[in-house]
């Protein structure tokens, strides 16, 4: 049974319910990683209210793969304002999930170059991406696509 | 392990040792493989744990394994002929584990692998295929699977019913059912059409642990991803509902499956209950809930699903032929020789796969390995099917002759009051 190809397209209201789902998936996912990023038991209604946001402002992307109406990934992407560095804009990706199934179709790099090209014509003029450090195949999937590390977040729990 | 040649006097030792077994080692050293030919190599198999699974005890380490690997050596050499020799290892991670085995290569003509985790027994089987120019096998893996398909061919002849439209529940995501189930898929049956479950209910695409599952076990991911075409949710209750074959490997408790849930599959239906000791349901109880056909693992039992069936004939099969791998293609014919042999002698209820007393079948499964091997190229000596069944018989009769003869002899003492 082949899989519906998927389009492309800029999130819409319609698509919260499907997309936060994505997102606390993205989440769980980073948890595996470090105990430092337990997901929270509300994390799907914060999800919701987070994207509701991230559609309606100018400083965000939201993409996401429309398999036949089922939403099957989604990349999220930020505006950052670099007040020390040149260049001065940044164009940030910071959540980027796609189902099990429609993973290894090359879906992933289709939703992060659109992204990119969205994200530039909104002004970024370099593009980061954040996940979990531990996170080995998102390593390898962005090194494929030219990233290189950049800038490390380290953490530790003091409770 | 008996010697091949006779010792007359001391004198003999200038010629299997030094200085005559200089040109033996010379000629190796030139051509490496004809160590296959002047050595015992061939025949030479090791049995390699970490202990950290063994029988139902868990992680006891690999001095506790030992017994348990000197008994499996035992059945080799009685069923199968090979010397098998015993040989845990104290290794931690997995890269250590398949360094140590590559490492053992010279000296072996094949690895059996042995009471190691799920699921990094994955991981290793799969990396010492691709490293080692031998067979590695791992019983609990191959072996279960092949047993099961060998069961699981003949039930589905018995019930009129084909591989190509046949809805199969795996009960339990062990090693085991894993294996069975990629064995399943291998032969021939729609992924779709097969529905796994494990502790967290069925398997499928989009099941909320499924990340977890990659980071931790790809194989089940890969399995979870390809089966369940119609995404049911639930438990073993709900996967049971019209299906026709279930098959249990996981927890020896005889409640885990409750016989509403059997007469709940279509009809005619077939459980393989193979927990040990105790299976999922008593066969008894399937059978009065409508099972048409039941086997279990224990010997007890009508329709023993039990892997010493299988080894020491694959074994025996792909030594003869000095084979370079075994081959899920290989272990398919193994599976189907062992349920022709069935056949041919009259399928019943209580009669799907030969018992562990019909030693004749093995020569029959040993011939069609090494054939196989042979058609695949991955045979360094080549032989004919005929060859190799009499080779094979030969090689079997000579290890239980022998035995029987140190009994006989004294040499081999009787178990102290008889055994009793």
């Amino acid at each position: 049974m082949a899989l519906p190809s998927p389009v492309i397209r800029e999130a819409q209201p319609k698509d919260i319910e499907q997309a936060a789902d994505l997102v606390v998936r993205l989440k769980r996912l980073n948890e595996e990683f470090d105990s430092m990023l337990k997901v929270h038991s509300d994390a799907i209604d914060h999800a919701r209210k987070y994207l509701q946001e991230a559609i309606q402002s100018q400083r965000s992307v939201v993409l996401v793969a429309d398999a036949k109406g089922k939403i099957v990934g989604l990349v999220k992407g930020d505006l950052k304002d670099r007040p020390f560095y040149e260049p001065a804009i940044e164009g940030s990706i910071i959540e980027f999930y796609v189902l099990p199934e429609y993973r290894r179709r090359k879906l992933g790099d289709e939703l992060i170059n659109e992204a990119i090209v969205k994200l530039r014509k909104k002004g970024a003029q370099i593009i980061t991406a954040e996940f979990p450090t531990q996170n080995m195949i998102a390593v390898n999937f962005y090194n494929k696509l030219g990233f290189r590390p950049m800038f490390g977040i380290y953490g530790k729990s003091v409770d | 392990m008996i010697p091949r040649v006779p010792i007359r006097d001391l004198s003999d030792f200038s010629i299997y040792y030094t200085p005559g077994v200089a040109a033996v080692s010379r000629a190796i050293h030139e051509k490496p493989d004809l160590v296959f030919e002047y050595t015992n190599r061939w025949n030479t198999i090791a049995i390699v744990t970490d202990g950290s699974r063994v029988l139902g005890l868990g992680n006891i380490g690999p001095e506790a394994s030992l017994p348990v690997m000197e008994g499996k050596a035992l059945i080799f050499k009685y069923l199968g002929a090979v010397d098998a020799f015993p040989h845990p290892i104290r290794v931690q991670d997995v890269e250590e584990f398949v360094n140590a085995v590559e490492m053992m290569e010279p000296a072996f003509g094949g690895i059996n692998l042995e009471d190691i985790s799920s699921p990094k027994c994955f991981e290793i089987l799969e990396r010492l295929r691709n490293r080692l120019e031998i067979p590695v096998w791992h019983d609990d893996q191959q072996g279960t699977a092949g047993v099961t398909y060998a069961a699981l061919v003949n039930a589905l002849h018995l019930t009129s019913r084909k591989l190509g439209s046949t809805r199969i529940v795996f009960f339990g995501s062990g090693a085991a059912n894993l294996a069975a189930a990629r064995l399943v898929i291998h032969a021939g049956c729609d992924p779709g059409d097969i529905f796994l479950v494990d502790t967290k209910g069925i398997l499928h695409p989009e099941r909320a642990d499924m990340d977890q599952l990659l980071l931790k076990n790809r194989w089940k991911y890969d399995l979870a991803i390809r089966t369940n075409r119609e995404r049911i949710t639930g438990g073993l209750k709900e996967a049971l509902k019209g299906a026709d074959v279930l098959i249990a490997a996981s927890q020896p408790d005889p409640t885990l499956v409750k016989p509403e849930w059997v007469a709940s599959m279509n009809s005619d239906p077939i459980v393989f209950a193979l927990a040990n000791p105790v299976p999922e349901i008593w066969p008894e109880d399937a059978t009065k809930a409508g099972a048409k056909i039941v086997a279990t693992g224990r010997s007890d039992f009508a329709n023993q699903v039990n892997n010493s069936l299988l080894f020491p004939a694959v074994f025996r099969g792909i030594l003869d032929v000095r084979g370079r791998t075994v081959t899920d293609d290989m272990v398919v014919s193994a599976a189907e020789a062992l349920a022709k042999f069935a056949r041919d002698r009259g399928l019943r209820e209580d009669y799907i796969i030969p018992t562990m007393e019909e030693w004749e079948v093995f020569p029959h499964v040993a011939r069609v390995v090494g054939e196989k091997a042979v058609e695949l190229n991955l045979a360094r000596k080549k032989m004919s099917g005929s060859e190799i069944y009499e080779h094979a018989l030969t090689m079997i009769k000579r290890a239980r002759n022998s035995l029987k003869a140190l009994v006989e002899a004294g040499l081999i003492s009787a178990p102290p009051n008889g055994g009793n």
